[in-house]
């Protein structure tokens, strides 16, 4: 397999794998364990951003939160300029700590409600003293505040005080503090109001733009996602099944999955809507803690056959289209296809 | 878009609802007026807190009074004003001619009783089947709603279902007695988006069979241009734009409709420009003098400040709350 590299990478993942026990099957059963994330590979180049889509249970969330080890990765690596994040001593990883840092879709759940933002802000130099020396600590968060639109005398606030959009703005500030060349963004906009979603959207896109920051943005909003990444992974039980640009993946995806879940998206444009064919999948994803045999998509597949539950597909370029997919029978859709 | 001939199936006119918490009361509805003719979509279009759930809640009689109070307004019903009725006219009414689909199925339905008991009920309730009969209508409902293996399926617990099914079930309990109007609040929200897609394919096809009028309540531009034949747009407690779905997304007449048609990132588009709607939504509990829009509006004079702009009525079923519609439409 060879991975779409635009540039040099910032950040390698291979074969990551990441699995929570699950239920006891009866009293004293053995107890079913969960593939929340099941061997996926991809690399990050510098001043890129990744979208990461899928729906809920598909490992995007646990995917992003195993990456900044905020949970132990069972297997796989990941290199950020060739360090390892998994096997780092606690030293070493407060280091890579400094070049990473998250952006979280409810930052209020995360903010200490007694701190100031500026507390908030400056807590990143407490913990990473060698940063920025005590006296210029005022100086920087009033222009990290301005950075993300807002005023330098809020940094006297409570995050109470704040809006939805304000609090994510500080969530931002902070995630900026210690300048990381990696942002891990999880579901940033979608606790927002749809009146302030592109604001921070924006604001999000303009500070990859001039920091030249890799960014994985973690989203279950496809049109978002199409917005601002600039390449794309779409995730169904666990594993990656398609990835490549924004571009590739969004017009000419090659995996049933990309295909009938791009087709699921309403449109806002009511022209045309009689005509416009959408893939209606049969019923639910299984569960991940007994995925099927082979490919994990064929139970809700139209094209599936006997060969996908017997072999697993690999993630290749099969067309030679530049989109990566993982299906035996990967194909552009034609308007005869589609299972409705 | 016209009337239906045969006339609206629900009339709401000035409506002004406030809840009364701690201190003054808060205004969140704000002289609410729209119509709902036989047989068509009509979808409520607004953010968080623009007061398109309290109108819901006030046409199924949801709103407890105190703490919220319906200060002003009618809501008529085939003629009939619900607020004039009794709590217990106005329940048997809900349910048998008017229905509401909530967003969190899940937490709507009762975790203790099974499925199949549950839409039973509503037969049981409204005196219109006995136990037997309403269990045996509660399965043909499942089937309806494209639950399989809805004879087994009704006897387990509402946990026991997905997200999506979870919906199936709420929506088989809002049609079982044939409503003629049903208030959809979000229905999709909470849902996956390959579920959400069945979801509006029942819808549709629901609305195809029994020719109700649906309410869809949502702030999803995608689903409104999907579903609805008409559209009323509501902010900070006012129907801002009414107009038939091509209209609004063709040419919106408000401000607000505009910018938020722009704010959005599109699928069918690479890259366009995101414009942000400036600001943050209004709060109810610091009510602004003039049109509630104006802090954020783009085309702001002195006067929006002052002067709450008048409803007015441009063209044949276009309604806009902006000084500057006339010149908008002209």
């Amino acid at each position: 397999m060879t991975p779409y590299v635009p540039g040099t990478p910032l950040l390698v993942v291979e074969g990551l794998v990441k699995l929570f026990p699950g239920r006891r099957r009866g009293l004293f059963g053995p107890r079913s364990t969960i593939h929340a994330v099941d061997g996926a590979d991809f690399t990050l180049a510098r001043g890129e951003t990744l979208g990461i889509v899928g729906e809920s249970g598909s490992g995007k969330t646990t995917l992003a939160r195993t990456l900044l080890r905020l949970q132990t990765a069972n297997a796989g690596r990941a290199l950020l300029d060739g360090e390892d994040i998994f096997t780092a001593s606690p030293a070493a990883l407060k280091r890579l700590r400094r070049r990473m840092q998250v952006v979280l879709q409810d930052p209020y759940q995360a903010f200490n409600p007694r701190f100031t933002v500026s507390d908030i802000i400056a807590e990143a130099w407490r913990i990473h003293p060698d940063v920025l020396p005590r006296a210029d600590w005022s100086r920087r968060t009033a222009e990290l505040l301005e950075q993300v639109g807002l005023r330098a005398s809020y940094g006297s606030r409570h995050p109470h005080e704040f809006s939805g959009g304000q609090r994510q703005r500080i969530g931002i500030a902070r995630a900026l503090a210690l300048g990381p060349d990696l942002l891990v963004c999880d579901e940033p906009v979608s606790a927002l109001d749809v009146s302030v979603q592109a604001q921070v959207v924006n604001l999000l896109a303009e500070i990859q733009r001039t920091r030249n920051l890799s960014m994985i943005f973690v989203a279950h909003d496809l049109a978002v996602v199409r917005h601002i990444s600039h390449r794309v992974a779409v995730m169904y039980l666990g594993k990656i099944v398609e990835i490549g640009t924004s571009e590739a993946v969004f017009e000419r995806a090659t995996h049933p999955y990309t295909q009938a879940l791009l087709s699921a998206v309403p449109v806002a444009d009511p022209v045309g809507r009689e005509q416009r064919r959408r893939i209606v999948l049969r019923g639910d994803p299984p569960s991940p803690a007994a995925p099927p045999s082979g490919c994990r998509f064929r139970t809700r597949c139209w094209k599936a056959t006997e060969r996908c539950a017997a072999e697993e597909p690999a993630l290749l370029d099969r067309l030679g289209t530049g989109s990566i997919s993982a299906c035996h029978h990967a194909g552009l859709q034609t308007s005869a296809s589609g299972g409705s | 878009m016209t009337l239906d001939p045969r006339g609206s199936i629900l009339d709401i006119r000035d409506l002004h609802v406030s809840f009364r918490t701690s201190g003054s009361p808060v205004t969140v509805l704000n002289g609410v007026t729209f119509q709902v003719a036989r047989g068509e979509v009509l979808a409520l279009l607004g953010e968080s807190g623009s007061g398109k759930s309290v109108t819901a809640a006030a046409t199924m009689g949801l709103i407890e009074q105190p703490p919220g109070s319906i200060d002003r307004g009618a809501i008529l019903f085939d003629g009939v004003n619900l607020l004039g009725l009794s709590p217990a006219d106005h329940r048997r009414l809900c349910g048998e001619r008017l229905s509401l689909v909530f967003q969190d199925a899940l937490a709507a339905l009762n975790p203790v009783y099974p499925v199949g008991w549950q839409i039973a009920e509503v037969f049981r309730i409204h005196g219109r089947a006995d136990r037997k009969t309403a269990a045996l209508e509660s399965i043909k409902l499942m089937e309806a709603v494209g639950i399989p293996a809805a004879a087994e399926r009704a006897g387990h617990y509402p946990h026991q279902f997905s997200g999506g099914m979870c919906q199936r079930i709420m929506i088989a309990m809002a049609i079982a007695l044939q409503p003629e109007l049903i208030i959809a609040d979000e229905p999709t929200t909470a849902l996956d988006v390959t579920i959400q897609a069945q979801i509006v394919e029942l819808l549709k096809a629901l609305r195809a069979r029994t020719g109700a009028s649906l309410v869809l309540i949502t702030h999803d531009l995608g689903l409104v241009a999907e579903l609805a034949d008409r559209v009323v747009v509501m902010y900070g407690g006012r129907v801002v734009e009414e107009a038939g779905v091509h209209d609004i997304f063709a040419r919106p007449l408000h401000p607000y409709t505009q910018a938020l048609l722009a704010s959005q990132p599109r699928m069918d588009r690479s890259n366009a420009e995101l414009r942000p709607i400036r600001g943050i939504p209004p709060n109810p509990a610091a009510p602004l003098t003039g049109c509630a829009f104006h802090p954020r509006c783009p085309r702001a004079e002195a006067r929006c400040a002052q002067e709450a702009p008048a409803d007015q009525m441009i063209a044949p079923g276009r309604r806009s709350a902006c000084h500057f519609a006339a010149e908008m439409l002209a």
